[in-house]
This record gives C-alpha cells, structure tokens and sequence, in this order.
C-alpha cells in the first residue's frame, strides 16, 4: 500500500505525481507527514489542490473511526455464544465459544486436543446445525471418529450425513498452505457462495503449532512475522465474519524455570483471548485414566484457575449418549 | 489583521504561536469554531482525579503526557485501559469525568462486552439507554498495519478539532506490528524502525498540540535471557534495581518520548491467584511506587 501514482485518487493527475516525486515524496506517507505549505511552494502546485488531495487519500487509506455506541448495537446483533457440548468445557468458557474471538486449547501429547476439538465439530454441525470448517495440520482427523461421534448423538443416518456435510475439512501442512486456506475462506464468503461456506461458524486449527513451530527459532525474524500474520488473519477472520476460532496449541519447558507454558513464545501468548489447558490428572489410576483437568489460564470475562474434570470417554456423549441407552432398554 | 477583543483577540496574540497555528490547521483543514477550540486550549476539566490511586497528586498525568504500560500476557494492561475508559465515559453524576476517550486497537483485542459489564456495574441504575449514552463518549478505531496506523494518526487531526471534549487518546498496542514491521523494513534496524518511529513522533505531536493524555501498551516480547532466539542483537541492559522484567524493544524516538512507564505483573501469591502488581516508574525522575490490584467483575479494584 502507499506508492502515489495517478489515478490513486480523484484529483491526481500523472504531472502532479512526478513534481512530487522530483521532490521525494513517493508514498502516501509521505505526502501525509510533509509540510504541505514547503511542498506547495517547492513544486509550485496550488496549497488548497495539496489539502484536498491529503484529505482524500486520508479518507481512503486511514481506518475510520466509529461510535461506540453503534459498535455495540452491531455487536449484540451479531455475537453469538456457541456450545462446546461438552457441560464442563462450556462452564469454563463461560457458555461456550464467542463468535469475534480466538480461543486456545493446550495441553501436551495424548491430553486430548483433538478429541475436544472433533467433539465441538461434530456438535455444532448437529446440535446447532451450523458449518464448520476444520483446517488439520497434523493428520489427527479421522472422519469414522467423527461418524462415531456422530451416532452416539443420532440414530438417524440422514441427520448424521447432514452434520458429517456441515463439517469442512482442510489439510495444511505449512503456513502457506493454512493461510491460503483461510483466504479460500474469505473468498467464499464473500462471494456468498451458496450452500457449505454459507454459515460457517466455527473455524477449528488443529494445531497451529505444527506450521508455525518448525519457523521459530535461531534469528530469524521472517518466522516471527510469518505466525503475527497468520494471528492478524485469524483474529480478523472472527471479528469480520462472526466467527468463533479455535486452536490448539502444544506445551514446552520455560527454559529459566522449568514451569509448563504455551508453546510458540511470547508473541503468540497475546493471540488467543482464552486459553483452557487440558492436563492429565495424577494419581488417577485405571478407572480414571480418561479423565483429564481442564483448567482456565486465561479469559477476558472469568476468573482464571478455574478447573473442571472433563472425562474423555463420555466427552459430548454423555447427555445424549445417556437418553438413548434409555432408548435401548 | 484588525484586534478584536474577547476570545478572538486572545487567539490570534503573537504570544501563541502554537495555538495560531493549530487554530490555521484546524481551520483550513476541518470543520470547527473558534470556541470549541478555546475550550480545548483554556483549563478543562482537570484530569487528576483519572485514576486516585495510581496517580497520586505530584504525578497525575496531564494534558500532554504519554504513558506506557507494558507487561506480559495476561497481567491487567488491558484491563486497566477499560477501567480509565469507564472512568472517563461515566457521567458526572456517577462518579466519571464525562470525557470522550478515543480507542486504537492495533490487535483486534478490544472486548466492547467486557466493557460494557464494567460499566453496568458501576452505573447505579443500569439501563441499555444509559450505557449506550456512556459509549456514545468513546471511539473505536481498529489498524491493520503500521503504515495504516501512521496515517489514521494524521487523519485524527481533523476529528480532535471537532470534538473538544476528546482528551483521552488510548493506543491498544503500539508494539503490535513489530515483527510485521522487522521483516518488511529493509536491512537496517533504522529504516525497519523508521515507521515505528514517525508513528511516535506523531503521537507526540498530538499529545502536545491538542493537550491529550495518551495511554499505551506495548507486549512484552523479548525473553529474559541474554541469549534468547527472539531478542535483538543489542540489548540494552537492564536497569538492575528495578524488580521488574523490561527489555527495551522499540525505537529509542518512543522511549524518550515516555513520561511515565507502568510495568505490570501478576503476582504469584497461594491465596489470591488473581492478585496483579503495578510499578510505575518515571525515567527522568527516576522514581519507583508500586500498587496492588484486583480484577473483579467489575472491572480493576485496588487495594
């Protein structure tokens, strides 16, 4: 953005970007941060002729502000709560994943991860009949768990072929190919294609450390610029299109302490606005060798440290799961 | 030019330099009368009592004053912005200032939800009219790079002119596009810090032309040791008696331009999880207080 050449804006003409640029001023910036008295005089182009090119390349290319109070008229339409179906998960969150927001799953291998997100997957395409697109970027998805998720809700198989059509499935395995996935998103909402792009809701990455991790690390700063990109196309993909994002993301060492953190550093902790951290629970023996602690690290709108068990085996399957063994017997 | 007397006369003095400029600029260049102009320049509301206890008498910000808060992930900054913006938004009559605040968010974190459950908790009868009359106060105003930044900060000359009652400029994060901003400057440190550090300087003019008060956050990104993958080649060192974790990062333009710098931190306590500590320090004094804080669900209480 910002290279001043004709036809940028109304009002400016070839002659008048070269008098400029014969006087160093080749961008927007530029012009906006000359003196414009200086200039008017050095390129002997009209004072008034120069305001009112800046005011309207500002107009343009500057952000707008807005009220307050529209914002949030706009916000109560459009924000929507999202169950995560399961009841210990959706206390934690507060009632579940806001649309407009990044919430972060963590936890280390084998703590459930992908099972939480399959589970939100397969519940917001049945319960809630929405879309869901699932960007997998490490060959966790498999859809005969998401078919069994799916019976232990339904015994339906037209309702289970809906809900298994409601879920879109990605495959990136860099951060080209995320971003690219993403983009193909936007594009298709914007284009309003209709049928499976049309409502989705959720954007589910499992995981996010899996493409950004092998940038990280020795000095290079592209790998740095690369994961904040694809946090500004996240974070911008939930606020403009009413999303609710979730990610997953591994654990490492703090090298100073030894303490258990997020992984991906400090400039990614600032991304998600939630962050739940699924752990295994010590001492629980044979009979709860499924259960795991989700425990809340960070929210905007709870207290952090809460804790929840959440059980594996049962997980999004034990309300339904129940009524219909009911059914059964 | 012929003296008039009263306000006119005051305003075109050869005493003012500054403000006969501004009054030129916002003239030719926005909509605005010489009265709303002067209300900004004469004594306003003063803005002490923003926060009692954090600034205390001597060092309360005034017009013109730039602040940093800058802490790790998860440590109150955020939340002590919604608590001076409901400050500054509430009404008089409810224990705010009844200033317009206008909001940068760089990072898509601004949560209108959480603010407004800050302020229905602090309105004595809360009621959808008037928390909508209280945001009604603020501006939102969201950035998606540096340059769009530099060039929505030139854009708000023409709307400070119009809305005198605007003193409180907030900027949620002026350290966002830092990595953005490395990679695509160049090979130099100082033409990648060159729009970081045009941004600053324009924020300091703001501040100093259109007598505001800026509040901004900046992450805290760079690890702790000295041998850390993130941080840049040359560090400065640390100042050693200060118990707080800072590394400077951004161009040396902003860290001269700070009057106040605020660090946060949560403290690790095994009672109260959810205790925070602030130490505001003020580098040409070089004076250190600390408070203790809460966050509670309405919002940032201090002990």
């Amino acid at each position: 953005m910002g290279m001043l050449r004709a036809g940028l804006c109304p009002g400016l003409t070839e002659e008048m970007v070269q008098l400029l640029r014969s006087h160093r001023i080749k961008t927007v910036v530029d012009l906006a941060s000359a003196d414009l008295e200086e200039v008017a005089q050095k390129c002997g182009l009209s004072y008034k002729a120069l305001v009112a090119l800046k005011r309207v390349l500002l107009a343009q290319f500057a952000a707008f502000p807005l009220n307050g109070a529209d914002l949030y008229e706009e916000l109560k339409t459009s924000t929507a709560i999202l169950s995560t179906g399961i009841g210990s998960l959706d206390k934690l969150l507060d009632a579940g994943l806001y649309t407009g927001e990044v919430t972060e799953i963590v936890g280390g291998p084998g703590s459930g991860k992908t099972q939480v997100c399959l589970c939100v997957a397969a519940h917001v395409a049945h319960s809630l009949h929405q879309n869901v697109l699932y960007i997998d970027s490490n060959g966790g998805l498999t859809a005969s768990r998401l078919l069994q998720l799916l019976q232990c809700r339904t015994r339906d198989e037209e309702e289970q072929a809906g809900a298994l059509r409601r879920i879109q499935v990605a495959h990136a395995f860099d951060i080209f190919q995320m971003l690219d996935r993403l983009h193909d998103l936007r594009g298709a909402v914007a284009q309003q294609v209709s049928g499976s792009s049309g409502t989705v809701k959720v954007v589910i990455v499992d995981s996010v450390t899996a493409v950004v991790s092998p940038l990280l690390g020795g000095q290079q700063r592209e790998g740095l610029a690369l994961m904040m990109q694809l946090a500004r196309e996240l974070k911008t993909l939930a606020r403009d299109l009413g999303i609710a994002v979730m990610v997953t993301n591994h654990i490492t060492r703090d090298r100073d302490s030894g303490r258990l953190k997020p992984a991906l550093g400090r400039s990614w902790s600032f991304v998600p606005s939630t962050r739940v951290l699924l752990d295994s629970i010590e001492g629980a023996g044979t009979a709860g060798r499924s259960q795991r602690m989700a425990c809340l690290t960070k929210s905007p709108r709870q207290p952090t440290g809460l804790q929840e068990v959440v059980d594996i085996r049962t997980w999004g399957t034990s309300e339904q799961g129940a009524a219909l063994q009911e059914e059964q017997t | 030019m012929a003296p008039r007397g009263g306000l006119a006369g005051r305003l075109w003095s050869p005493n003012s330099v500054d403000s006969g400029r501004l009054a030129e600029k916002c003239l030719t260049g926005a909509v605005g009368t010489v009265e709303m102009l002067l209300a900004r320049l004469e004594g306003r509301r003063s803005l002490k009592e923003i926060e009692p206890h954090l600034f205390a008498d001597e060092d309360s910000p005034v017009q013109g004053d730039i602040l940093e808060f800058h802490g790790a992930e998860g440590t109150g900054k955020t939340e002590m912005l919604y608590h001076l913006t409901a400050r500054c938004i509430l009404p008089k009559s409810e224990g705010g200032l009844d200033l317009e605040v206008l909001f940068i968010d760089t990072d898509y974190h601004f949560d209108m939800l959480r603010l407004v459950t800050i302020l229905e908790h602090r309105l004595s009868q809360s009621s959808e009219e008037r928390i909508k009359h209280c945001l009604g106060r603020l501006f939102l105003v969201s950035c998606s790079s540096s340059t769009q930044l530099l060039l929505t900060l030139h854009a708000l000359e023409a709307m400070l002119c119009s809305h005198p009652a605007l003193c409180i400029l907030i900027l949620d994060s002026l350290s966002a596009f830092y990595w953005t901003d490395r990679v695509n400057g160049g090979e130099s440190v100082s033409s990648q810090e060159a729009v970081q550090r045009r941004c600053a300087q324009v924020l300091e003019r703001l501040a100093r032309e259109y007598r505001l008060v800026l509040f901004t956050t900046t992450q805290s990104i760079m690890q702790k040791a000295w041998t850390s993958p993130e941080g840049p080649s040359a560090t400065t060192q640390r100042p050693s008696k200060q118990d707080v974790d800072y590394r400077p990062y951004l161009c040396k333009a902003w860290q001269q331009v700070v009057k106040q710098r605020v660090f946060f931190s949560k403290q690790e306590d095994s009672q109260s999880c959810r205790q925070f500590l602030l130490v505001s320090h003020h580098p040409k004094s070089n004076t250190s207080k600390k408070h203790s804080f809460v966050i509670g669900e309405s919002g940032v209480e201090f002990r």
